[in-house]
């Protein structure tokens, strides 16, 4: 049947001849094939091998690190996208030869399959969950590793990418904008989603990656080129003589240096996944963690689908018509210009009105409840009528619809059955026309306030590395302290604290954490279960020294039997929370968890000196704790102070956010004016604050 | 109650006379403030117009001296002993209200239930 020098075989090998004529364009088709698509498909291919090239030009020219990543995504896209269209064009080159041949043995019918009509496909804000660990986001220690991801959309034959997104752990959710419209696509379409991404650590550059590796990465194909390829490569039941050992289908990948993008994840959608509205979709991750591409994905896919078929949006038939309604006068046909578009036979009384946007003279339902038959021959006219049933509300209303002529009501028939047909193919496209957005070219990017994670609205529970790491800033403090001189007005009673301070300082840098080493009655650091306000027998201005449950700094100040407050070692958590709010730029566990501890035992402002009552309820407890914006360090700053408080001076704390204040009754205590206003001063310049201030 | 760049601002308001009590070294009132110019108006939970930067009562303490006289966790504070509260940064604000030397604060506040009041008793005689 088919000699191996046939043009028509359906495999190339590569660098064979066949592929180099493919390459230059040159490539003529035999006389079997149909030379008008095939030469659209070879056009692509030229283009996409041009643009190939320049990405690969670029790649290798580009110093920028962006530059490179994008360059390295139009490189992954135009070979996605040559591989398409090559597989693509041995698909018909397949069909072709099948047609031929059953041509050849039999005489085939003329094809009496019903196509249903295609339609346009959007999918648009795409939202990729994360699933950091929480002590990943927070520690933010280290590097930030970052990847690059982009998403590559295909459906049929055509291929699109979204914009860029450069991942790293402060995001909880990978998110594209982009809105793509795939404009042919039958109902069913498979659209598949593949999410790829590419380390973009620092290091990374041309000459970094080892040699051997980097060629190895370059001329190797990805899981899903390669998957791609042997479906391509899939011999259809009229494939001759493979070409032996079935060499890939792929003109050389160059090899580059330069970064890489690998697949990730990867879907595929199709129309039962099309709705008017948001749905989640899963992914099936490839790809593990050791990989430097590596992101941890929570597993699943947010996008809108939608759909517009083009019997919804376009005309699909129209003409001349004459209807009646049923029961209304035999002879009062009216004659009308219909034309059956989505859901309706509009009818409009003189075609001109159609272009003139006037209102249709009457609207005959077409919908998947539509009864359409064909009644006798009307014994005057010759010609078949038409009747159209539709039920409004409970009633049967039918009209009979009529034309001039037999050819005409066949096509109208016709046309009516193929209707029917892409109603039933489209399905739940069909009930109502979605919306599909084009992106407007000249848009601007929608300037989204900064939008609250859910790591923000997540309560955290106690968790060692934050205690410990309040520890370590509250012992540094007292460290900072013992150096400092007492500011503010301590009255003279607090000299005699100084002594017993210095002692317990020097211990409160290994006891900060547990009560443990001190011999007076432990604080002991908030767990939950635990009541957050010990009270030993400090006891100043009449009450027991109980520290606020939000603060470690309690636990450092747990050591005396004497009864004292803490004049100093308490002035320098307030501005202990410097460092934090240096050394990181999200404090969001440490504010959170203080903030519900605080909401738990005592509000800001009463340290030791609030007795021992269970912590008043606020009215504002119950306030969200995340507000938009996440928590600020000033709110681990104030809540500290607050809770370190001298008994002795009188100015207000201020806390940050909506964390309720501390308990009424018991007597507050404010800070020295000087470190009220240093605390006030960071407090303020955070714009994030809503402040309060207790009186 | 908000602020019309340009108009005066006019509201009903009630007078409180908060007794500052004495806690060994310290004043205290017994309510908590938020707000202020300074601040972000958004987060105000308490304010109707959200644009509003005025001094709002966000917390009582329960049987405190601002309990007693009559405060209301909602209440916008126009004015302490004479000084003008709706155009203060919250520092301000707050410094007004825990001079030390003063052992009383009298307030103008205005919250919604008052303008409402208003409303209502004017409705009820006819004008003259």
């Amino acid at each position: 049947m088919f000699c191996r020098n046939q043009t028509a075989r359906a495999t190339v090998a590569r660098g064979s001849a066949l592929e180099m004529e493919i390459r230059r364009g040159k490539f003529r088709k035999s006389v079997f094939l149909d030379t008008s698509q095939d030469s659209d498909i070879q056009k692509k291919i030229d283009h996409e091998i041009r643009m190939r090239d320049g990405a690969c030009k670029l790649l290798a020219a580009c110093s920028q690190k962006d530059q490179a990543l994008e360059a390295a995504k139009s490189l992954q896209t135009c070979s996605t996208r040559i591989m398409a269209y090559m597989s693509e064009l041995q698909r018909m080159k397949e069909a072709q030869v099948m047609q031929k041949v059953t041509r050849r043995s039999s005489d085939a019918g003329p094809m009496d399959d019903r196509l249903p009509c295609k339609g346009k496909v959007a999918i648009s804000d795409l939202r990729i969950p994360l699933m950091w660990k929480d002590t990943e986001y927070f520690k933010n220690k280290g590097e930030l590793h970052r990847c690059a991801v982009f998403c590559l959309l295909q459906l049929g034959e055509e291929i699109f990418d979204t914009d860029m997104v450069i991942v790293d752990r402060t995001l909880t959710d990978i998110c594209f904008d982009n809105t793509i419209v795939f404009s042919e696509a039958s109902p069913g379409f498979e659209l598949r989603v593949e999410l790829y991404s590419c380390c973009s650590e620092d290091d990374y550059s041309a000459g970094s990656t080892p040699r051997k590796l980097a060629s190895k990465l370059s001329s190797s194909l990805g899981r899903s080129a390669g998957k791609k390829l042997r479906a391509a490569m899939e011999p259809g039941p009229c494939s001759p003589v493979s070409n032996g050992g079935g060499a890939p289908l792929l003109l050389p990948v160059p090899s580059v240096p330069g970064p890489k993008y690998h697949l990730l994840a990867h879907t595929t959608l199709s129309l039962s996944h099309v709705q008017d509205s948001f749905r989640t979709h899963d992914l099936i991750i490839s790809g593990n963690e050791e990989c430097s591409y590596w992101l941890p994905l929570y597993g699943s896919m947010c996008c809108r689908l939608a759909a517009q078929p083009h019997c919804m949006t376009q005309q699909m038939m129209s003409g001349c018509l004459k209807v009646k309604q049923c029961g209304g006068d035999p002879q009062s046909w009216t004659k009308v210009h219909a034309v059956l578009k989505g859901t309706s036979l509009f009818c409009y009384y003189r075609q001109e009105d159609v272009e003139a946007n006037v209102e249709p003279a009457f609207t005959i339902g077409i919908n998947k409840e539509t009864r359409i038959r064909a009644s006798e021959k009307d014994p005057l006219s010759k010609v078949q009528n038409i009747c159209i049933s539709n039920h409004y509300g409970g009633e049967e209303v039918t009209h009979t619809v009529t034309t001039d002529s037999r050819e005409e009501t066949h096509r109208w028939m016709e046309a009516f059955w193929q209707h029917f047909y892409d109603m039933s193919q489209w399905k739940q496209c069909c009930d109502d026309l979605m919306k599909i957005e084009l992106p407007s070219p000249r848009k601007p990017a929608p300037i989204t306030p900064k939008q609250g994670s859910l790591y923000h609205e997540m309560v955290i529970e106690s968790s060692d590395d934050l205690s410990s790491t309040v520890s370590d800033i509250l012992a540094r403090r007292m460290q900072e302290l013992e150096l400092r001189s007492q500011l503010g007005t301590s009255p003279t009673w607090m000299s005699a604290f100084e002594e017993s301070n210095a002692r317990c300082t020097g211990r409160s840098r290994h006891c900060t954490r547990m009560s443990g080493h001190s011999p007076c009655t432990p604080h002991r650091l908030p767990r939950s279960p635990v009541s957050p306000h010990r009270c030993p027998q400090l006891g100043l201005l009449s009450s027991d020294a109980s520290l606020t449950s939000d603060s470690d700094s309690h636990c450092s100040t747990s050591p005396c039997s004497h009864h004292h407050g803490w004049p100093d070692p308490t002035s320098s958590y307030s501005l202990l929370s410097s460092s934090p709010s240096r050394l990181r730029p999200r404090t969001l566990s440490l504010d959170a968890k203080l903030s519900t501890l605080r909401g738990r035992g005592y509000g800001g402002g009463g340290t030791f000196q609030c007795s021992c009552q269970p912590p008043p309820s606020s009215p504002l407890a119950p306030l969200p704790i995340s507000s938009r914006s996440p928590r600020s360090q000033h709110s681990t700053q104030t809540t500290l102070s607050c809770s370190s408080s001298t008994s002795s001076n009188s100015s207000s704390n201020s806390e940050g956010s909506h964390s309720p204040e501390s308990s009424e009754g018991g007597p507050f205590s404010r800070p020295s004016p000087a470190r009220r206003s240093l605390r006030n001063l960071r407090a303020r310049l955070d714009p994030r604050n809503w402040l309060q201030s207790q009186v | 109650m908000s602020f019309v760049p340009g108009q005066p601002v006019t509201a009903v308001v009630e007078r409180v006379e908060i007794q500052k009590l004495r806690q060994g070294e310290n004043l205290i009132l017994g309510f908590s403030i938020g707000g202020g110019i300074d601040q972000d108006p958004g987060q105000n939970p308490f304010s109707e117009d959200k644009s509003d930067k005025g001094i709002y009562v966000t917390r009582i303490s329960p049987k405190g001296p601002a309990d007693l006289a009559g405060l209301k966790i909602g209440d916008k504070i126009m004015q302490v002993n004479g000084w003008d509260m709706t155009m203060v940064t919250h520092d301000q604000a707050r410094k007004k209200l825990t001079k030390k030397k003063e052992d009383v604060v009298r307030l103008l506040v205005t919250r919604k239930s008052l303008e409402e009041a208003v409303k209502h008793s004017k409705g009820c005689y006819p004008k003259p």
